[in-house]
């Protein structure tokens, strides 16, 4: 045997690291991209789908699962891939780009515009044709999520207006009555001075202003007060007169009646966390802050009052919505998007018109101790889902009375911002900071500022 | 002429019996053992790199094929009015770090190596708040700067007739806020640094300048500081580039605010490429920062070439 030299150690671990590279090299995958495929309804299709709840939530989850059988067996070509991702502000955008979200999952109804003009979702309209998805759905709902052609890009659920939460027992103590939340921001600014000299140690009114929040809850002022902040093309930038009453009311509850505490610096956990702590009279908020209010931080509900948008002027402006959309992958084949439409379909609507379907859904929520019976806008119409509602009854574990003021409301439903609104709402979040930190600042001229800047921003979108 | 004529064959020759002598002798062998570490590190290090240099020339949102737009995203974020801002809060952080912040280690490690007792313990303590995680210690120390009469450094200040402070929540007090965080959570990684460098200092000098009667002081300032004077310039160096790049603590401590009074410039990255979708003018902003952060370097090296040599 022939004794082994450095120089055939050499000579095999060379060989060895470049056969190693060339194996690497050959395992690649360009990856497949099947956009080009026909559309063939009984072909065998994966999917995959986000929102699946985590092990800590046992019955909904147990019950997602038991959808996605049910599924697979009403659809035996389809297999659906459940998946916990959920939208994230942080990670959205790189996710996105990087494209490792699923065929469908549920993302905050704000970038829909973005997405469109982007060319970052699919064009749905034929799939949700074929399903005959597009007449149950609201129309109101649907104009948010299509193109000027009439073109539908994903399906809009779990919508809301803003509104204004309050602290019943603060309320209480005030003096106030906690079955009237304040209707005009006259009587924020004066509910907020009564809590201030009734209840100490409470920020009698609070606002948010970090990570868009700022901007989006200034937009929501603004419309409170008649104005817009964009034009409804998008091509322009629109702040006046209502923008500069929303910053003067904050200026002067912050500098005048110092109604408005000590941090400048909330955004919607941290706000929702200082209200959940007894510490916030009132605030800027959608009936789904009744969610992580009970179910993550202990809250009492009998706590929790939300009304509609406080309005300004003449009154009777209207309130800003949102909700949640379902965005399919851009990058999915047909078969793949119908199957996906097929499983929203089957997942978010049969409820409406399935009333065992909507019983074992109502179930399991109320026993996983989520909400049943939140208030909010029906993705589907009023009828349906009023039948939904009397279905769903005797699971409905909400205080529906504490919202009272919220669901009676007849407020002009509008639409966010068209053009960047994201980038928009960031632009903004500094103009409610400064309002808030810097007494002599010069409202007026901060608003001509703040409309160059969104200008900016249109300009830079439609680039 | 003959013999010139000659000489080139000649060396060729040779040359080819060099090549010959360096592959036996296990030249190609050792090439070919660094190829894999090369691609990897080509394919890894500096593969984004130059990825991220070509998309900052770029429109794209990586689904739709990108757009050449030549300088277009260098000409939009150089144009946006946010960005002056951004640039002089970070000079102003790397300034406030530099003047209040970058002494601290070195006192600190001065002050540890003096110790004759306990210096293991005192290493120990330094070194403690590194170990806590930055989006831990930030949202503990976010309840020390609660700005309410009730806030935990408001509460100690109120014992000696200060305050209440604003910290975070005013533009003129929410960078000096940060950098005091900064300073606490980095000291103690850079005080060992110096402690090693501090143990390769000679002891028969200081028993020298102890005999000739120099005090504590002249000691450190004659010994010590001289001693470090390299180190202190490599640090004061990573300290500037680091300082340039702050992100995580105005991010989770103010989001930049209020007022844009902590809007950094990697913030401002961070924005472009996670809010806005805008990954072109994120990759603009980071070529142009690595751009002045590696002139900076060069200016740097230069002149503290000069003095190290002095």
């Amino acid at each position: 045997m022939t004794k082994l030299t450095r120089r055939h150690v050499l000579a095999a671990g060379s060989t060895g690291a470049v056969v190693a590279l060339a194996g690497t090299a050959a395992c690649s995958d360009p990856g497949a991209d099947g956009a080009t495929e026909d559309l063939d309804p009984s072909a065998d299709v994966d999917i995959s789908v986000g929102d699946q709840p985590t092990e800590d939530k046992p019955e909904e989850l147990a019950a997602f699962n038991e959808r996605i059988d049910e599924f697979e067996t009403a659809n035996a070509n389809i297999t659906v891939d459940a998946s916990t991702e959920v939208w994230e502000a942080q990670t959205f955008q790189a996710k996105l780009a990087g494209g490792t979200l699923p065929t469908v999952m549920g993302v905050s109804l704000t970038y829909s515009y973005e997405l469109i003009a982007n060319g970052q979702v699919p064009d749905m309209t034929e799939y949700l044709d074929e399903l005959g998805l597009t007449e149950d759905l609201n129309p109101l709902a649907l104009d948010n999520v299509k193109d000027d052609d009439g073109n539908i890009y994903s399906i809009p659920t779990g919508l809301f207006s803003v509104g204004i939460a309050y602290n019943r027992a603060i309320f209480e103590q005030a003096g106030l009555d906690p079955n009237t939340p304040p209707a005009t921001w006259d009587e924020v600014r004066s509910f907020a001075q009564t809590i201030k000299a009734n209840v100490p140690g409470v920020t009698p009114y609070a606002q948010m202003t970090t990570n868009n929040t700022g901007g989006w809850m200034l937009t929501t002022m603004t419309y409170s007060n008649g104005g817009r902040v964009q034009n409804d093309a998008g091509t322009e930038s629109v702040m006046g007169d209502e923008t500069i009453a929303a910053l003067q009311l904050l200026h002067d509850m912050r500098w005048v009646d110092d109604t408005m505490g000590r941090e400048f610096l909330y955004d919607q956990d941290g706000v929702r966390q200082a209200f959940a702590g007894g510490t916030i009279g009132m605030v800027l908020q959608a009936p789904d802050i009744y969610i992580p209010l009970i179910r993550d931080y202990g809250f009492d509900p009998a706590d929790v009052g939300v009304g509609a948008l406080p309005q300004g002027g003449a009154g009777n402006n209207g309130t800003l919505t949102g909700g949640t959309l379902k965005l399919f992958d851009a990058k999915a084949t047909p078969n793949q998007l119908l199957a996906a439409a097929k499983w929203i379909k089957f997942y978010d609507f049969d409820k409406y018109y399935d009333e065992a379907v909507a019983l074992a859904d109502a179930e399991s929520n109320a026993a996983d101790g989520n909400p049943v019976g939140l208030p909010g806008l029906p993705p589907v119409s009023q009828e349906v889902y009023d039948q939904y509602l009397a279905w769903i009854e005797p699971h409905i574990n909400v205080p529906l009375e504490q919202f009272a003021s919220y669901t009676s409301s007849t407020l002009e439903l509008i639409a966010e911002p068209p053009a960047g609104t994201q980038q928009t709402y960031a632009a903004l979040d500094p103009v409610v900071q400064q309002i808030l930190t810097d007494e002599g600042a010069d409202i007026a001229q901060v608003v001509a500022d703040a409309n160059e800047a969104v200008q900016g921003i249109i300009d830079q979108a439609a680039r | 002429m003959t013999k010139t004529l000659d000489a080139a064959p000649a060396a060729r020759r040779r040359k080819r019996g060099n090549l010959t002598r360096w592959a036996q002798g296990g030249g190609l062998h050792a090439v070919l053992f660094a190829v894999p570490v090369v691609l990897v590190y080509a394919y890894f290090s500096w593969g984004p790199v130059i990825q991220g240099l070509i998309l900052s020339f770029q429109k794209t949102n990586l689904i739709q094929p990108a757009e050449w737009v030549g300088w277009g995203n260098f000409t939009y974020v150089l144009a946006d009015p946010g960005l002056v801002q951004a640039s002089l809060n970070t000079g102003y952080f790397a300034l406030l770090a530099l003047v209040f912040g970058f002494p601290v280690p070195i006192i600190l490690a001065v002050l540890i190596n003096e110790l004759r007792k306990y210096d293991t313990l005192y290493n120990a303590l330094a070194y403690l708040p590194a170990i806590v995680p930055p989006v831990a210690a930030i949202l503990l120390w976010k309840f020390f700067y609660d700005p309410d009469a009730t806030g935990m450094f408001n509460t100690v200040l109120g014992w000696f007739g200060l305050g209440p402070f604003p910290w975070l929540n005013a533009e003129n007090s929410a960078m000096p806020s940060i950098v005091l965080y900064a300073t606490w959570a980095g000291a103690g990684s850079t005080a060992i640094i110096y402690i090693a460098a501090l143990a390769t200092v000679r002891t028969e000098l200081y028993e020298a300048a102890e005999i000739d009667g120099a005090g504590i002081w002249r000691r450190i300032w004659h010994i010590t500081l001289p001693q470090l004077r390299n180190v202190i310039f490599v640090m004061m160096l990573l300290q500037i580039i680091g300082t340039f790049q702050i992100f995580t603590e105005p991010f989770l401590f103010t989001g930049g605010g209020p007022n844009n009074a902590t809007q950094t410039i990697l913030l401002k990255i961070y924005n472009y490429a996670f809010i806005n979708g805008d990954f072109g003018a994120a990759t603009a902003l980071s070529v142009l920062l690595a751009a002045f952060l590696g002139l900076l370097s060069v200016v740097y090296y230069f002149v503290t070439k000069r003095w190290s040599t002095a």
